[in-house]
């Protein structure tokens, strides 16, 4: 039986609208977003709790931490990291979610679900940009959690609470906005590599750490140029936001995970548009 | 208008083609029985149909439209190789994503509408990773059905299905195609099942189509014959072939083919000293059809 058909072609607004409902839906329905906030919370208070736990001759650690805000980010710009105190801010989120991320996309791949998606949705962009989003939205969220931990553990140990209130809210601000262009990125990899799961996690962690800015630092350093010139990266802008922000410092973190976002977005639905999904 | 159509439709795997120069037609509202070997590139077109694949060469062209047009995409529902559903959320949640992505403005109405067709609305609740492969291919059904679809493609989705589940799929497809007046694109290797509910036939051999017909032109294409036993099979093959052009003995049987007249062959047989004790009237099926023709070619 034939019958009459009507073909209206979605809106870019309605397909990304369509898109975006379905990640945040699995969002909130996956126990994977709730584990991770609560990791992004955990290890803050650990960080802090265990360093200032006596060992077992009663003697305290040399504190990590000389403000109880050092835990959320660094007191300031730290490029290249001398002690894991240097590295244990709000900047560990990127690398949960970069694992959140590439567990969250995998799963689209691995339980076959992104062939109903392709199959209903032929622009591949709407794919990366709500990934990116919903993404981007559980790493901010993390930072959020990330927060209460670290004021929480600050507490445990008593550590001092004086800061400029301004800075820190731009640096937590900026970390915050730095999750667009991480979650850009992590979607890019994990579209890379999306028929090789543990890569696309490893990847992700290799990433996240900014093992690849610690050596581009090393070299700025080495060759005496500004350090500033670091902060075109993600991981630079991240490490940037720190406890002597200003308006500058939250204006660079908007441009560069914007326009990292942006970039990794067309790349991505360049490769996906040109490859086959699975 | 046609569904599909598909003209010199090209895909290869490391210079390995799967699909080469194809070319297929499916009309509108019919049920397609895509035929074809292991490898023979059935699952590919269907791929490349549903944008999973990039093709190398070739054009597709959903109703009228270039298959990358979201407004014919969204019309399109496909069960490839599984539903393409989360293990640990529910029924009704796979469902709920699928309509959500839609963008269906009633999603609980529909999701209730799709299972009842599918009969599975009382398993709602129940979590996919304890569903049987029966259900599985029901829920990929009803997750292709959401959004009215005007075009279902489902590659081999009565495999494996017990002879019930076969039954309710049947039964499932036919009331699509009367009900909603989709057009289904179904490839099977079970042809004796596809034979029941194919309106139309395309048989596909190297990555090439290399015969189209409905279902119609099947049948009249299909040779009669009758099947026979008496004692002396082997005497009474000799007689018969004295009088028939084509006598042969199959399974057990003395089949004459290209003759439906059983009491002039039960006649000539008893005037000849040869008594019949079994004597049936026969049609060659798909499956039959199928292997001749496979054999044909392999031989050209």
């Amino acid at each position: 039986m034939a019958r009459e058909l009507k073909f209206e072609s979605p809106s870019f607004g309605r397909r990304l609208k369509g898109m975006l409902g379905v990640d945040f839906y699995r969002l909130f329905h996956t126990p994977l977003y709730y584990i991770f906030l609560a990791i992004a919370a955990i290890i803050p208070a650990m960080v802090s709790g265990f360093t200032s736990m006596p060992d077992q001759n009663g003697n305290v650690m040399e504190p990590l931490y000389q403000n109880a805000w050092q835990i959320i980010a660094a007191a300031e710009p730290l490029y290249v990291i001398n002690t894991i105190a240097d590295y244990a801010n709000m900047n560990m989120v990127f690398i949960f979610g970069g694992i959140m991320v590439s567990i969250f996309i995998g799963h689209d791949y691995s339980s076959g679900y992104v062939k109903q998606l392709f199959t209903t949705h032929a622009k591949k962009q709407d794919y990366m940009l709500s990934k990116t989003i919903v993404c981007a939205f559980a790493m901010a969220c993390m930072c959020v959690t990330y927060l209460i931990g670290g004021i929480a553990g600050g507490l445990v140990a008593g550590y001092p609470f004086q800061v400029n209130v301004g800075s820190l809210l731009l640096a937590i601000l900026g970390k915050m906005v730095m999750s667009l262009g991480w979650a850009s990125l992590y979607t890019f990899l994990n579209v890379i590599f999306r028929r090789y799961f543990g890569v696309s996690i490893a990847s992700s962690f290799f990433f996240g750490t900014g093992i690849l800015i610690i050596g581009a630092a090393a070299i700025v350093e080495s060759l005496q140029l500004p350090t500033a010139f670091l902060n075109i990266f993600l991981y630079g802008s991240s490490v940037n936001a720190c406890l002597v922000s200003n308006i500058s410092t939250l204006l660079i973190c908007v441009v560069v995970s914007v326009a990292w976002a942006v970039f990794y977005n067309i790349l991505g639905t360049h490769i996906l548009s040109k490859s086959d999904v699975y | 208008m046609n569904a599909i159509e598909i003209r010199n439709l090209s895909k290869s795997f490391r210079n390995l083609y799967a699909v080469d120069g194809l070319n297929m037609t499916v009309p509108m509202g019919a049920i397609y029985g895509f035929i074809g070997e292991n490898g023979s590139g059935k699952s590919t077109t269907e791929k490349l149909i549903c944008g999973h694949l990039v093709p190398d060469n070739g054009e597709i062209k959903l109703f009228g439209r270039d298959y990358t047009d979201p407004g014919v995409r969204v019309r399109v529902g496909a069960l490839i190789e599984n539903a393409g559903c989360f293990p640990g959320s529910s029924i009704y949640q796979n469902l709920m994503m699928q309509a959500i992505n839609l963008g269906l403005e009633n999603p609980d109405e529909e999701i209730h509408r799709v299972l009842e067709i599918v009969r599975m609305s009382e398993h709602a609740q129940l979590k996919f990773k304890k569903c049987s492969l029966g259900m599985r291919q029901r829920i990929g059904i009803a997750m292709a059905l959401l959004g009215d679809p005007a075009l279902l493609i489902l590659d081999e989705p009565i495999n494996g299905l017990d002879t019930d589940g076969m039954r309710i799929m049947r039964e499932i497809l036919v009331d699509i195609t009367k009900k909603y007046g989709c057009t289904v694109l179904i490839s099977s290797h079970i042809l004796g099942e596809l034979e029941k509910i194919a309106t139309h036939y395309g048989i596909i051999r190297q990555g090439k189509m290399i015969m189209e017909l409905s279902a119609e032109e099947m049948d009249s294409r299909a040779q009669v014959f009758v099947s026979l036993k008496t004692k002396d099979m082997v005497g009474a093959m000799k007689k018969l072939a004295e009088k028939y052009a084509d006598v042969r003995m199959e399974d057990e049987y003395v089949r004459v083919y290209d003759v439906d007249d059983t009491a002039s062959i039960v006649d000539f047989l008893m005037k000849n000293g040869h008594v019949v004790s079994e004597i049936q009237k026969n049609k060659i099926g798909l499956e039959e059809y199928y292997i001749e023709l496979m054999s044909k070619k392999e031989g050209a």
